[in-house]
């Protein structure tokens, strides 16, 4: 089960990397093609005419896609931010009851969004919505990645509610985030060395 | 139940919902929820699912993930240790001679990572044990890197930037070009306070170095160099109207790409982690804008925004007036939150108010980026003022001392930026393409 589910968020997150790939590529596909036609048109040639047929909205759609299937790695990698004042700073058995509470609230917010997300995916199918471009790309097709997205979210959620309720009480972002302070917090001089640089 | 309460009760759900640590996209979809199920009976899933997205499926926003990204290579080279090597030869000549460094370094590195507590960490990591070793006086090395730390948030191509033209629907190229002007402006701010502290303390600065010959100066900024051309040629390309931010974004990665191939840091561990990162930044600050779309359209519902405007319209303050409240505001909000949250959360019922009392959206935005820069140098909590009393050990009191000539020029920015609101809108209006 654990290895399933570290599976699933891993493949979640190669997809929307991949998909930034996509966009880059893509449009650099575009601004080449631009530089190739200008070129040649101030040669007089004829232009090659190298573009990306609704690269706007592919591009679009890409991002979204790309930003729902990271949503579950983002928080296990404690890169969704939080003011994590309160929670670091209370002992303890309080610090696992308001993981588990914020948890629980987030579980239910993501597994609610998933829902509506599934609802909007089947809208675009039953009236077969179609986007605006060259080429008509249908709705349901980058919709489907938000739903996706949103449901690994929500199982993340869960998996860590989880696991402080049930398990050791230690989520796994805790260690990323406090690994995060402490790099950005890590001394480099020494109140010492700095007084000696004063004198 | 009146429009006084629901406010009141909504900012008390969003402050309690943040306190305890609920992650800030999660934040504002809860309060969006809550002010839709008690002021209308819409359909709150439906208007949540088509307002995230409509709002995300953007081609502006593709430049997001895509300078982020380059900003993530260019991290992961080694700009960070060339930083110092390149600058400090040329400084040297100066009045406050290689406190520059912190300041410039900043600048420079702020354009590059977008991020003012990740640009503070990395400069002070690198240049504080140097300036300690050749025996500068810590209270100003401290104060500059403070000060300059903030300007992470300013310079172009800035991510908050990016994300105030989102909230707001302002055209993110006219943003960025207009915070080309007022970035540089603070940068010779603080550049020429140090110079004048360090004419008038003669002996709190350390000895002179021998001035070091061009060619070797040259020699040592080498690697440095490509990454300033690059930045330049981003930010230009867009003014000229060559491309839109988006574009100059991806050719930005694919230069940023050959750069570290060419310093021999390209390897594939070092790609992946960059690409990585730069997939769960961007995931985290287009969240947080998902769930600040979706309070936005909550705030209509309830007319909030609306009934504020017009309240302000009818108390007719005066627009420098507003400006000093809510610079006050933002100040206090930047106790607790990081910039971005800040932006998001305000844009969605300050916005409305602020272009009814004709202020520039565009101008707002800088006006925006500047206060919260302040913010982030205020005891008792900054952003800023937090990293740096973690790597030097003095109480963040002390720190925010050390920085206080700094807030002072922040403020003294802000006030030029509002007596000449042509610092940030000159720019814009000769663009070459109003993409």
């Amino acid at each position: 089960m654990r290895v399933l589910l570290n599976q699933l968020y891993r493949l979640s997150s190669a997809a929307a990397a991949i998909c930034l790939c996509v966009i880059a590529g893509l449009v650099l596909v575009q601004v080449f093609g631009r530089i190739v036609d200008g070129t040649l048109r101030a040669l007089g040639l004829p232009i090659a005419g190298i573009t990306v047929p609704s690269l706007n909205e592919i591009a679009g759609f890409l991002f979204v896609a790309a930003t729902f299937l990271a949503l579950a790695a983002t928080l296990r990698q404690a890169d969704h931010i939080r003011v994590s004042m309160l929670i670091r700073a209370v002992p303890l058995g309080a610090r696992r009851v308001l993981e588990g509470l914020v948890l629980t609230i987030g579980t239910m917010l993501a597994a609610y969004a998933s829902w509506h997300a599934v609802f909007l995916v089947i809208d675009s199918i039953q009236f077969n919505s179609v986007s605006f471009g060259v080429l008509a790309i249908p709705l349901w097709i980058p919709q489907s990645a938000l739903a996706i997205g949103l449901i690994v979210f929500a199982i993340a959620l869960a998996d860590e509610l989880v696991d402080v309720v049930f398990g050791d009480g230690v989520p796994t972002y805790q260690t990323h985030e406090e690994a995060k302070s402490d790099i950005i917090q890590r001394p480099v001089i020494t109140p010492e060395e700095a007084e000696r640089g004063s004198s | 139940m009146g429009i006084e309460m629901l406010a009141l009760l909504l900012g008390a759900a969003m402050l309690v919902a943040l306190a305890l640590g609920l992650w800030v996209s999660l934040a504002l979809s809860a309060v969006a929820i809550l002010g839709i199920v008690i002021a209308t009976n819409v359909p709150v899933g439906t208007v949540m699912a088509t307002t995230i997205w409509g709002k995300l499926n953007s081609w502006e926003l593709t430049a997001l993930p895509m300078f982020i990204w380059m900003g993530e290579i260019l991290f992961r080279s080694r700009l960070s240790q060339d930083m110092f090597a390149g600058l400090a030869p040329w400084m040297r000549g100066l009045p406050g001679r290689l406190l520059h460094v912190n300041i410039l370094g900043c600048t420079i590195f702020a354009a590059v990572s977008g991020s003012s507590a990740a640009t503070t960490a990395t400069i002070g990591r690198m240049a504080l044990p140097e300036l300690s070793k050749r025996g500068y006086d810590p209270r100003i090395a401290i104060g500059t890197l403070a000060g300059s730390g903030t300007l992470g948030l300013l310079i172009p191509p800035s991510i908050i930037l990016i994300v105030y033209g989102a909230a707001t629907e302002q055209s993110i190229a006219r943003l960025f070009i207009a915070g080309v002007l007022p970035g540089i402006m603070l940068a010779v701010l603080f550049m020429g306070f140090t110079a004048i502290w360090a004419i008038m303390n003669r002996s709190r600065m350390p000895e002179a170095d021998p001035p070091i010959p061009l060619m070797e100066r040259l020699a040592a900024t080498r690697r440095l160099l490509p990454v300033i051309l690059l930045i330049v040629a981003v930010i230009g390309s867009i003014y000229a109207g060559l491309a839109s931010p988006t574009e100059a974004a991806a050719v930005g990665v694919f230069c940023a790409l050959i750069l570290s191939w060419l310093s021999g840091t390209l390897t594939k561990e070092s790609f992946t982690q960059a690409l990585l990162g730069a997939t769960r930044t961007s995931c985290m600050i287009a969240f947080i804008l998902a769930g600040a779309a979706f309070l936005t359209v909550a705030m209509g519902y309830t007319r909030f925004p609306r009934e504020l405007a017009s309240w302000i319209g009818v108390m007719e303050l005066s627009p420098y007036l507003l400006l000093a409240a809510l610079t006050l505001f933002f100040v206090v909000l930047g106790c607790f939150l990081d910039g971005i949250s800040i932006v998001v959360l305000t844009t969605s019922i300050i916005l409305p108010m602020v272009q009814a009392a004709g202020i520039d959206p565009i101008w707002f935005g800088i006006f925006l980026v500047l206060v919260v820069e302040m913010s982030q140098i205020t005891p008792p909590v900054g952003f800023n003022l937090f990293v740096i009393q973690g790597m030097t050990g003095r109480n963040i009191f002390q720190v925010a001392l050390y920085a206080l000539p700094f807030f002072c020029l922040l403020v003294l920015g802000t006030v030029l930026l509002v007596l000449f609101p042509e610092i940030a809108l000159w720019l814009p209006e000769t663009m070459l393409s109003n993409r």
